[in-house]
């Protein structure tokens, strides 16, 4: 009997499987945790220019009408419109009525695979939602503000113009970089027109260089008392304007990101600040864009390289800031971000890379009270997985050209009738060589770090109503006391918030009862409450920590069919119905 | 034809002799506005409105010069950094008045920009029929964080148009009435133990119920509270972002693109001319500094001396010298200008008095001067049923604003200052120009680049600004006819009388010309003839 209601329900999948997906089961089985039939194709082993990067974007948000929507949130620089997807199931509520997570990627251009990552995740969260529950659930209670790159101008430029895998890390603007009251008059040249600023060598009596025998590839240096062959000229480029240095002064000299409004501090004091903060339209945008969402609750920035979970401080001056109870949560995801992305590690801005002002991340947490990382995306770890040296480790970077990428990443040594130097030879690796992931190994990381971006938002507040108790004190009049629940890591105020109110406080609201007085519960067992005079019936709590919850507590005078509301800027609504 | 210029000459001059003697007060924003249009009407004045204030107000700058005026080194005059202050920009627009039509012969050598007003929405309030010393511009802002913007500002409890105090008898004040006037409130005496009698608050109810008073204005951003240097992110009148509004970006884009300011004279209440900011070598060494350079003292302390020399009122209590988020220490500390700052105003010591409001009450009451003070009155105040409350007190603007007949004698001085300063600008000369052949049509030239001046071409603190460009020194010829030398050279500072040695070796014949400076120090051109 068992056997058989078994055997017909297997039939019945099996079936219904078959006469869904008819033709694709021909073709493909899917692979657990991927949309092996998406409505948008996108290929996740290539680089994306803005334009390819924005025409994804429009038809996710084109198949996926009912959880996700594309639109500017300004102009660039150079008039480029910055694109966010909002993703988020429309059904049940409005985007800005849950707490929201920020993902962008790119704020320095040549960091470039964030915007394929940030990507990767509208497209999962998005591609998955048909059948995931998971993800279904997820998109009831969060919203995912994504722009894949906040510096669309010098992304296109790090791709269709000369660069090396370090530029532009700036956005578009031209500055005077190297102080003479001009503006970038002696900018890249690719000399070969390859579209990569590489290396020159040249053969001279003096130099202190030979050619590998065994790999020609590789410039040595000869033993102290031998006689070298190549000497060093460095950057492929020319003098542009007369002063005796190559490339000195091209596009910015300005860093992104270092242009964000918590403890900004100007160009001498943090080299590449601009005249204040949100100088640059792109991060001014972004700020206004977040300024008007105070749901976002949760931030990400993805930058390149080294595979590293960066949280802030990002200025020793800052380390207070940052304090014990938040940073418990940020262990808490990060740690979990170390098992998701193997080879990637957890460490603060400060102390563990360079201390720096004006960034990103700290103005997310320090300004607006939100939870930030920014992963700096590939690591060496992802090529043999043995713990390499990074970029810095040239013998492994030529192994993996050799062995995995078959010479791709390498231009080879060739000769140049230079204006200024004479008869020189040009190689080196690409500019997409090195920071960036080589197409076979993008997928995979891109999502892991968006798993790791879910599991983030996934630990922003939950809240809900529950646990209501009516108890009658006689004389007409009864006390409600009811629990504000939060079931996820998250408060609904950092401390960093609660030190300077930087979000109002949340509302717990009765209606449907006259309100004599209402409190907020502080000790229950001990009677101990904090009564709010003006308008009891709108209580107002300061916070609403994660993993447990607040009492609050009414007197009431008559009502049998209240209702009790949520109101939080950063934790959503939540209500309960007698 | 001559005849009816001569006659328009002298309308105009009578209309505006009229016009000055028919003033009495502090004129309001469209009296500002026409004088600065008529002083824009002249050719060696321009006058820009570089934006409109939420409050739809002009922000104007009046930029005065002749000849190449980006050229030439110059002052920036700023006033109206705190709308309260409204004598800052009478002095502002009076300075610009007495230099197009008494001292334009310095012109020749310094062009001025002058930014007669930054919180034009504020300096509104002084005419208002509501009066109250105003900081913040029209936009909307929750200043005390509690999700509504503007909740609680000020009541004029005893209706006489004006928001002065409000005590309240409550044995838990810390306030007593001074025994030496009992006008004034003063702090109880804990030291002495003297037990406190009022509350004193400014005259206001507790509108949003929260239990404080006043504490969320309905006014937007202070100018003067929300500049980068030392921003006070959160607290009220600064808001989240520094340089978050239209004036402060704008003046700020402004100032960025004008590389020939070499120093800022800001009429507002800090004060670095009556006595030099302190050097402090630990503050001055961290990452972040917030100590005035140990060069730039001596050289605030130089140009603090002129203006003693220059101002006829001696300094009493002038201790302000700088409050967070200000321009007055953003020019110097984030944007590497000279900048000095003066009140313009202040109440002098008088009969020894040490508490400012009885000293001033004194002053006032030795002068006769009138409606500087609201005597304590009782009123009846709904968040203090039961108590008595009085309404009264010292009346706004007045400690800060001198009656307006005043006024001229303080724009007369401060005038003769910022011309004073003008004629101290850095100057570029060369000297010991020598040419010499040394054979095979080799020429050496050397030359000294010498700055004339008490003033270094840059402020140490200068230095080290990209917003300043360095000395610049250009050889005219292609580059292939220089043998040794740059044909630009760049040099970081030449100091007060101080020089820097320059040489090159030279093939050929023909003149050479050279130029040197930057911007703000002004140029020198030669022509070497070989």
């Amino acid at each position: 009997m068992k056997t058989t209601k078994l055997i017909v329900g297997l039939a019945f999948s099996a079936l219904s499987l078959t006469s869904i997906n008819a033709n694709a089961q021909e073709k493909f089985f899917q692979a657990v945790g991927t949309p092996y039939n998406p409505k948008v194709e996108i290929a996740f082993n290539r680089y994306y220019t803005y334009e390819g990067l924005v025409d994804n974007m429009k038809k996710i948000a084109a198949a996926h009408p009912d959880i996700a929507k594309i639109e500017s949130i300004g102009k660039s620089y150079q008039g480029r419109d910055m694109m966010t997807l909002t993703i988020t199931d429309f059904s049940t509520g409005k985007d800005t009525d849950k707490p929201a997570m920020w993902i962008d990627g790119n704020i320095h251009s040549n960091e470039i695979q964030g915007g394929e990552f940030s990507l990767y995740a509208a497209w999962y969260l998005t591609e998955m939602h048909a059948d995931n529950e998971f993800i279904q659930q997820l998109l009831k209670d969060k919203t995912f503000y994504i722009t894949p790159t906040i510096n669309p101008d010098a992304r296109n430029d790090f791709f269709n113009e000369p660069n090396t895998a370090n530029s532009p890390r700036s956005g578009m603007m031209v500055l005077d970089n190297d102080g003479d009251g001009l503006a970038g008059e002696d900018g890249m040249d690719d000399l070969d027109g390859d579209g990569h600023i590489t290396m020159m060598i040249r053969k001279s009596p003096t130099g202190r260089y030979i050619k590998d025998p065994q790999d020609p590839r590789k410039l040595i240096m000869v033993g102290a008392d031998k006689v070298g062959e190549y000497e060093m000229l460095g950057q492929e480029g020319t003098d542009g304007d007369g002063d005796g240095r190559v490339n000195d002064d091209g596009v910015g000299y300005y860093d992104p990101n270092r242009d964000w409004g918590w403890n900004w501090q100007p160009d001498y004091i943090q080299r590449g600040a601009l005249r204040y903060p949100f100088t640059l339209p792109e991060n001014r945008n972004i700020m206004e864009f977040v300024m008007k969402h105070p749901n976002i609750a949760g931030a990400q920035s993805f930058h390149n390289s080294g595979g590293l979970i960066l949280r802030g401080p990002g200025a020793e001056e800052d380390v207070s800031t940052y304090n014990r109870e938040d940073i418990r949560i940020y262990d808490a995801i990060a740690s979990k971000g170390e098992e998701m992305i193997p080879g990637y590690r957890y460490v603060t801005v400060y102390k563990d890379l360079y201390s720096v002002f004006g960034g990103e991340l700290d103005w997310f947490y320090g300004t607006r009270g939100v939870f930030t990382y920014s992963n700096e995306l590939m690591n060496s770890y992802l090529y043999f997985h043995k713990e390499g040296q990074g970029r810095r480790n040239q013998d492994e970077l030529f192994d993996v050209d050799q062995l995995l990428t078959m010479g791709d990443a390498f231009v080879m040594w060739h000769e140049y009738e230079h204006p200024q130097f004479g008869t020189v030879e040009i190689g080196g690796f690409k500019k997409t060589f090195g920071r960036a992931h080589p197409g076979f190994l993008l997928e995979q990381d891109a999502h892991r770090n968006a798993a790791f971006t879910i599991y983030h938002a996934y630990h922003t507040p939950k809240l809900s109503v529950m646990d209501v108790k009516e108890e009658d004190l006689g004389g007409g009049l009864k006390s409600i006391t009811a629990t504000i629940f939060n079931e996820r890591l998250m408060p609904t105020h950092a401390s960093q918030d609660l030190k300077y109110n930087i979000e109002r406080p949340d509302y717990v609201t009765i209606s449907g009862a006259s309100v004599v007085a209402g409190f907020v519960v502080e000790d229950e067992d001990f009677n101990k409450f904090s009564e709010q005079k003006l308008n009891p019936e709108k209580i107002s709590v300061a916070n609403i920590p994660g993993m447990t919850g607040v009492k609050v507590k009414w007197i009431v005078s008559s009502g049998s069919n209240y209702s009790i509301t949520v109101d939080s800027a950063k934790g959503g609504k939540a209500s309960w119905k007698k | 034809m001559r005849k009816s210029l001569l006659i328009g000459l002298l309308i105009g001059s009578l209309g505006w002799s009229v016009g000055a003697h028919a003033q009495t007060d502090y004129p309001t924003l469209s009296q500002v506005n026409q004088r600065l249009q008529k002083l824009g009407s002249n050719s060696s004045a321009e006058l820009t409105s570089l934006t409109k204030t939420e409050g739809g107000k002009d922000i104007w700058v009046l930029k005065v010069g002749t000849g190449e005026l980006d050229q030439k080194p110059a002052i920036g005059v700023v006033g109206g950094v705190e709308g309260f202050h409204v004598l800052s920009v009478e002095l502002a627009i009076q300075f610009a008045e007495k230099l197009i039509s008494e001292h334009a012969d310095i012109l020749e050598s310094t062009t001025f920009y002058v930014f007669p007003n930054m919180s034009p929405d504020a300096y509104e309030q002084y005419h208002a029929a509501l009066k109250y010393e105003r900081r913040g511009n029209a936009v909307s802002v929750d200043h005390d964080r509690d999700g509504k913007p503007g909740d609680n500002g000020y009541t004029d409890l005893d209706g006489n148009g004006m928001i002065t105090w409000m005590r309240v008898e409550d044995p838990t004040g810390d306030f007593v009435i001074s025994k030496k006037d009992d006008r004034v409130m003063e702090k109880a005496d804990r030291s002495k133990g003297e037990a406190g009698k009022y509350i004193v608050l400014k005259e206001s109810k507790d509108d949003d119920k929260d239990g404080k008073f006043a504490e969320d204005l309905k006014e937007g951003i202070a100018f003067n509270k929300s500049l980068t240097y030392k921003f006070p992110i959160f607290e009220p009148l600064a808001g989240d972002i520094a340089v978050s509004q239209k004036e402060s970006r704008a003046l700020l884009d402004y100032l960025f693109d004008q590389w020939n300011i070499f120093a800022f004279v800001t009429f507002s209440p800090a004060n670095n001319l009556s006595s030099p900011l302190k050097y402090n070598a630990g503050e001055a060494r961290k990452r972040i500094v917030t100590s005035i350079l140990e060069k730039d003292q001596a050289l605030n302390a130089m140009v603090s001396g002129v203006y003693n020399e220059t101002i006829s009122e001696k300094a009493f209590q002038q201790t302000n010298q700088g409050t967070d988020g200000d321009f007055f220490q953003w020019a110097y500390f984030h944007f590497g200008r000279l900048s000095f700052g003066t009140p313009g105003y202040w109440t002098p010591e008088f009969k020894g008095k040490t508490n400012p409001e009885e000293n001033y009450l004194a002053w006032a009451d030795s002068l006769g001067w009138e409606n500087v003070y609201t005597p304590w009155k009782e009123i009846q105040h709904p968040d203090f049923p039961g108590k008595k409350v009085e309404v009264g007190g010292i009346n706004p603007f007045v400690m800060v604003n001198p009656p307006f007949e005043k006024v001229g004698e303080i724009a007369e001085e401060h005038t003769n200052f910022i011309l004073k300063l003008a004629a101290m600008q850095p100057k570029l000369e060369m000297h010991n120009i020598k040419i010499e052949g040394i054979g095979n049509g080799l020429t050496r030239i050397s030359v000294d680049l010498f700055n004339n001046s008490p003033i270094p071409t840059h402020s140490q603190m200068g230095e080290s600004s990209r917003w300043l460009r360095k000395v610049r020194v250009d050889m005219n010829i292609p580059a292939d006819r220089i043998i040794s030398g740059n044909k630009i050279e760049l040099i970081d500072v030449i100091g007060a009388y101080e020089k820097v040695e320059l040489s090159w070796i030279v093939n050929g014949k023909g003149d050479i010309p050279v130029k040197a400076g930057a911007s703000h120090v002004g140029f020198v051109n030669a022509t070497f003839k070989l």
